[in-house]
């Protein structure tokens, strides 16, 4: 009979992910529901002091692969490894976080086990004992109550969702052999990019801050700079501010220039035409400052700012620097 | 031959006076003959090479109208005189050669028919001098338009006669405008020099000559005899120079362009034939020359490069590269490189089926002369074959055949009936329907309208969102109704859009009209999509338009976006859509001169309107959005330089609504300060698409605080006291 | 050179996405379908792979009928023959069963190469590609934006947070799509009429001889909490908003 909830850590240069602590506290609270035991998976090179840190956030067990094999992440490996200890341990429910390895990673881990995945919830809980997680779909036009007929029942966790909560439990150590055959790893990493400029393409950024014709002219564009920089964000533009010549054309949002949907997008002096609006709707949050209070771009904003932007943002940024530090 | 003696009373000239007959008449019919012999060959050769190329096409319906059209356009010179300056220059040269014609034909008809025949003579007395009068007047106005012609060319050189700033004047130009001026000069001398020998008092009536013999006093007369018949025969010569030169000159215009009015279309203006066999086709649209028919062909041997299309051009006149001339002139061009091949290739295929030893004996001459000067043409041109060349990309640009915002202007003012924008949309069809090789901005509207039948790509099921709340009932609800409100894309989307949607339906009610809406029934129109060459998405959202609207069984329909309004009109029937189409501002018009609505509310300022093309040279709709102006009290109504059928387009035409316009100025900026050229503070339109472009024209052009756009449906909302004043926005209020 | 393309069929990106009454699914009467925007990407690639190295790209599709549309989009684009996986059997799949059905399938096809979309935009799972490679045993390249091809082997480039890895991979493998690998084409008419007549193989449930019980299910659906309609932030000087629209960034979007 399966039982206990696993987790399977995420480590990045020799540190816990956020997420694994997210992870290791809401499996903890599903655990205690039902007075299981809660355990981690944690793989990588180096890593085994960070079994502590799990136990701190309410792991009972931690099953640490340390190998030479386990660094830098192939899915391969580590898919082979975390399969593994699951079939040897058989956890209940087995949590991962649906960042960008855990997405990669919990699906051919699923597939190995041959069970169900839900990915990217938003919510887990259990009802009547059995295990349910919560889902956006259709970009978040619905939800969907996911249920598992196999187990371990899996989901990966949509990050910055979840609260992390100390809870100190032991935090054992357990080694588990994280060899792998290198003649079955069929990938090698040639190269690691660091992205030092803290820019992103518009398409694939997170953070986007877009001026258009209320900027004035290319140097008020500045402050926009300076607020993306600390949000880790990109500078965008509307078609009036590019046909101004103040953005170049590979910068634009909009029905003719780039689609983007980030989680943010913060709108500074745009007024918000249909054809802009068209390129960015589809945005999961969306500020609007500008100092008309008519502008179209309030009724598509869920935050709105009616003031002048050379004033506000500026401010904003010096609150993000405090908020992000 | 008689002797004929005139004198005052019987007033005359001999006609071959001081010419030693018969050797030079024979000597003159031979000439003649030969002359005649060179334009006949001329217009031979010129006819297999119109024939050589191009689709078949049928343009002999209407042969009534199409035979006053062109006597109309010869003899009113309806067309060309409508820009007057260059039109007089060249009615005084048409009408001016076209009675010395016909006085030489007097000459020669007495000479050889009446007299000889009959003993009839007609030229003598008062209808001699009057006769004498009028030639020398008619000569004396070819010179005039010749030397006006000059003067254009070479010192006023506008740029209409080049393209951008590098005037295009070719030798031909230049010759030919000397050869007419010759001829009538060495006319005048001949006459001249007859009246200095023969001296009769009454050839005062022929007052150039007669001005011009005073001024050679002293001449021998015999020198003068002499004179008289060396400049006679250069007269001749010249004469028949000119009758011979035209096949190879741009004097060809004197057939082609008459054929090219003949042959005008008979369809409504800026009617697009559609594409009917999408199933069986290879290819789509023209991509080779061969792919136009032979009448679009045909098109760029009327052109007289004028540069009339070129004067009006919204893209040419903000510095993009297409001129509707030059696109004209290149592709006559790249067809005079290529016809002659083509002209082998048939006469091969006639060779190779044995139909070409079935011809006459006349024809099978022919032939033959044709084989000796294609290989002496081609033996001379040796080094020069053309190069192998796209039609689409290289001979056409893809900057030009993009840049056309199919207003229509060039169509509207050629005085040769050539349909260039037909052209434009075969060539975009085979870059998006063969080739789907597009602006990818355009790709993405494309994309929007095939899966929510609107450009912008917003949820289809949002369509009828606007109308909630205002108790407009749908064609679902109430089938009943009089009119469809046939809202369109901008209406019902576009936030700007829907405020004129909202102000018309306030309008409607107000009145009492019996109207509904599709709602979410209702489909993008396609124009924009059919413009851009995507014919097979337009048609895919016509049909799907008109069967709903069938369905209903709509019959009158209202559209307050002139290109669905256009598209509805004069599209829809060749799909089963066949309704009565009315732009608001016809309706609106109509209900203020019924008294329906009432107009008190004064609006204060400086009004001007701004003809949409779709509107004003598709449709004719030019006078009721100015009589609605003109009926809402306060306001002075000014015209902007560019109005009525020289309206200047906005910039949104020919799907260029959704493409990015990265050469030269924005149409809409240099629109935008045609309007602040008048001092205008409203811009006053009826299109949806001209009000986002000149509200953005308006931002551009920082003339935010005192300019604005509004379409004329809203102004009437405001004249009838009825627009809702939103109280002011209580920013913490949420 | 041997390509597989796998495409969905799912709701316009715009669609209006309503909620069964009784929870069971959303209703599908209004819905445009469209090919999944990422599978587009496959599409693409799998398209510009043969146009350089030559060779022949399948699509394979699982769903229902209409999923036809979607596979002669492919066709259209210039993919050369399809397999339609089409069961009633298959209306209630999970990721884990779409896998398996596509594997079933792809094994009996010479396969150098499988592209897939990263994710459908429907249910947002993006799991198929990875449970693809796995049931195949063929190595996985997620969230690809960029593509080499190598003879033997691909190499690409996958972001990750804060950083974006090179890899190299021998081929076959399975690649997932993401935004920026390249720009999907618009079908040319000529493509779109010869679609209609390229070679798709229908297959059912007995044909792929797969389970197709579903591991995970969706029991229930429900629509979103309702959006609360957009704040204007509060505040006498720029300052003040700028302070009250961080603290709403942190702590109720989650956005920063």
């Amino acid at each position: 009979m399966a039982k206990g909830v696993m987790i399977v850590a995420e480590q990045r240069d020799g540190a816990l992910r956020k997420i694994s602590l997210e992870l290791a506290s809401t499996a903890r609270k599903l655990a205690d529901q039902t007075g299981d035991e809660v355990s981690a998976i944690l793989l990588g090179s180096g890593i085994e002091g960070l079994a502590a840190e799990l136990g701190k956030y309410g792991v009972d067990k931690v099953f640490v692969g340390d190998n030479a094999a386990m660094e830098p992440y192939i899915t391969e490996a580590h898919a082979a490894v975390v399969a593994k200890v699951v079939k040897e341990n058989d956890p209940a429910i087995l949590l991962l976080g649906a960042s960008v390895q855990g997405k990669d990673l919990s699906a051919r881990v699923a597939a190995k086990l041959a069970t169900g995945l839900a990915t990217d919830c938003t919510d887990v809980k259990l009802d009547g004992g059995k295990f349910v997680a919560i889902r956006p779909m259709y970009a978040g036009k619905c939800f969907g109550e996911i249920v598992t007929s196999a187990t371990p029942a899996m989901a990966s966790l949509r990050p910055n969702v979840f609260p992390a909560a100390e809870n100190a439990k032991a935090g054992t150590v357990v080694k588990v052999d994280a060899a792998v055959d290198a003649a079955s790893i069929k990938s090698k990493i040639l190269e690691v990019q660091k992205d030092t400029s803290g820019k992103v393409d518009l398409t694939e950024a997170n953070v986007i801050v877009s001026g258009g014709r209320g900027m004035k002219g290319p140097e008020g564009f500045g402050i926009l700079e300076e607020l993306a920089a600390v949000l880790k964000g990109t500078v965008g533009a509307s078609r009036a501010a590019v046909d101004a010549g103040w953005k170049l054309q590979k910068d634009q949002v909009g029905q003719t220039g780039k689609v983007v949907s980030p989680n943010l997008y913060i709108a500074c002096g745009i007024s918000g035409a249909i054809q802009h609006l068209a390129g960015m709707s589809s945005s999961k949050c969306i500020v609007a400052i500008n100092k008309d209070a008519e502008a179209p771009i309030f009724t598509k904003a869920d935050y709105g700012v009616v003031d002048d932007l050379f004033k506000v943002v500026p401010e904003l940024t010096a609150v993000c620097k405090k908020l992000v530090a | 031959m008689k002797e004929h003696a005139f004198y005052v009373g019987r007033e005359g000239r001999e006609v071959f006076w001081n010419i030693p007959l018969p050797v030079f008449e024979i000597l003159l019919f031979a000439l003649t003959a030969v002359a005649l012999g060179i334009f006949g060959y001329g217009v031979y050769h010129r006819w297999r090479i119109w024939k050589a190329m191009g689709k078949p096409e049928m343009r002999l319906d209407n042969i009534k109208e199409r035979v006053i059209t062109v006597l109309k356009e010869i003899f009113l010179q309806n067309k060309v005189l409508k820009d007057p300056y260059p039109g007089i220059m060249h009615a005084l040269i048409f009408f001016g050669f076209f009675v010395l014609i016909f006085g030489a034909a007097f000459d020669a008809g007495q000479h050889h028919v009446t007299e000889p025949l009959f003993g009839w003579t007609f030229l003598k007395g008062n209808f001699y001098l009057g006769f004498s009068f009028l030639m020398d007047l008619f000569g004396l106005l070819v010179l005039i338009g010749v030397i006006i012609a000059l003067d254009r060319r070479f010192v006023q050189k506008p740029d209409r006669l080049g393209y951008k700033g590098e005037i295009d004047n070719t030798p031909d130009d230049v010759i030919v405008l000397l050869l007419i001026g010759a001829i009538i000069i060495t006319g005048f001398i001949v006459e001249a020099l007859r009246i200095y020998v023969t001296n009769p008092p009454w050839e005062v009536w022929s007052f150039v000559g007669w001005l011009l013999s005073r001024t050679f006093t002293g001449i021998e007369l015999d020198t003068a005899r002499i004179l008289h018949q060396l400049t006679w025969w250069l007269h001749a010569v010249l004469g028949l120079g000119f009758i011979a030169y035209i096949p190879y000159s741009r004097l060809l215009h004197i057939i082609t362009t008459p054929a090219n009015h003949f042959l005008e279309s008979y369809k409504p203006t800026g009617y697009i034939e559609p594409i009917r066999d999408f199933e069986n086709a290879e290819a789509f649209g023209v991509g080779k020359l061969d792919e136009f028919t032979w009448k679009q062909i045909f098109d760029s041997d009327a052109c007289t490069r004028c540069g009339r299309c070129q004067d009006g051009c919204p893209a040419y006149l903000t510095g993009k590269p297409l001129s509707p001339k030059k696109m004209v002139q290149d592709i006559k061009t790249y067809w005079l490189e290529n016809a002659p091949a083509a002209v082998a290739a048939k006469k091969a295929e006639l060779e190779a089926s044995g139909e070409a030893a079935k011809q006459n004996v006349f024809m099978r001459g022919l032939n033959k002369v044709d084989s000796v000067v294609d290989k002496a043409v081609l033996s001379f041109k040796r080094d020069k074959a053309p190069a192998e060349k796209a039609l689409v990309g290289e001979v056409v640009d893809l900057h030009e055949l993009w840049a056309c915002t199919n207003c229509m202007y060039c169509m509207e003012h050629c005085s040769a009936s050539i349909e260039h924008v037909p052209k434009i949309i075969d060539m975009r069809r085979y870059k998006v329907l063969t080739e789907a090789d597009f602006a990818p901005e355009l790709q993405l509207t494309c994309r929007n309208m095939e899966n929510n039948s609107n450009p912008w790509g917003v949820g289809a099921h949002l369509r009828g969102d606007w109308a909630k709340e205002l108790g407009i009932k749908t064609l679902a609800e109430d089938p009943s109704v009089e009119y469809l409100f046939y809202v369109g894309c901008s209406g019902s989307f576009d936030d700007r859009g829907k405020k004129i949607s909202i102000a018309l339906a306030k309008i409607l009610q107000e009145a009492g009209v019996s109207f509904g809406i599709l709602g979410n029934e209702e489909g993008c129109c396609g124009d924009s999509a059919m413009r851009a060459g995507n014919e097979y998405l337009f048609q895919t959202l016509a049909q799907t338009n008109i069967d709903v609207m069938n369905g209903y069984g709509v019959k009158k329909i209202i559209a307050i976006c002139p290109h669905g309004y256009n598209a509805l009109k004069k599209d829809y029937p060749n799909f089963g859509g066949n309704f009565e189409v009315y732009h608001h501002t016809e309706i609106i018009a109509k209900l203020i001169a019924d008294g329906k609505i009432r107009l008190t509310q004064p609006l204060s300022g400086t009004f001007v309107y701004h003809d949409s093309c779709f509107l004003g040279r598709y449709n004719n709709v030019y006078d009721q959005p100015r009589q609605i102006l003109k009926a809402i009290p306060g306001l002075q109504l000014v015209e902007m330089e560019r109005s009525f059928d020289k309206s200047f387009c906005c910039g949104a035409g020919g799907a260029r609504m959704w493409m990015e316009e990265d050469i030269g100025e924005r149409i809409n900026n240099a629109r935008t300060k045609q309007a602040m050229a008048v001092k205008a503070d409203t811009i006053a339109v009826g299109c949806p698409f001209c009000l986002t472009m000149m509200s953005d024209g308006i931002k551009d052009q920082q003339m935010s605080e005192t300019m604005q756009a509004w379409d004329i449906a809203e102004l009437v909302v405001k004249a009838m006291g009825k627009e809702e004043v939103k109280p002011p926005v209580d920013a913490c209020a949420v | 050179m041997n390509i597989i393309a796998c495409v969905k069929q799912v709701p316009d990106t715009e669609a209006q996405i309503k909620v069964k009454a009784d929870g069971s699914g959303i209703e599908e009467g209004q819905i445009k379908w469209v090919m999944n925007p990422y599978d587009e990407f496959g599409v693409e690639e799998a398209l510009k792979l043969k146009e350089k190295n030559g060779g022949d790209v399948t699509v394979v599709c699982v769903g229902p009928a209409r999923a036809m549309e979607t596979i002669r989009t492919a066709l259209a684009m210039g993919a050369d023959k399809g397999v339609h996986i089409c069961d009633p059997a298959f209306d209630n799949a999970d990721a884990f069963v779409v896998a398996n059905a596509l594997a079933a399938v792809i094994k009996t096809l010479p396969h150098d190469i499988i592209f897939c979309g990263q994710r459908a935009i429907d249910d947002d799972s993006g799991q198929v590609g990875a449970m693809l490679a796995e049931a195949l045993g063929l190595p996985q390249l997620t969230l690809v934006t960029k593509l080499d091809f190598a003879g033997s082997s691909v190499k690409v480039i996958r972001p990750i947070e804060g950083a974006q890895l090179l890899i190299e991979t021998a081929l076959p493998c399975v690649v997932t799509c993401q935004k920026g690998l390249n720009e999907p084409r618009y079908a040319s008419l000529p493509g779109i009429m010869k679609a209609k007549k390229k070679p798709v193989d229908v297959k059912d449930a007995a044909a792929v001889g797969i389970a197709t019980d579903a591991k995970a299910k969706v029991a229930k659906t429900v629509p979103p909490p309702a959006r609360p309609p957009g704040k204007i932030i509060c505040g006498d000087e720029p300052a003040q908003k700028a302070a009250e629209l961080g603290r709403l960034l942190r702590e109720e979007a989650k956005a920063i």
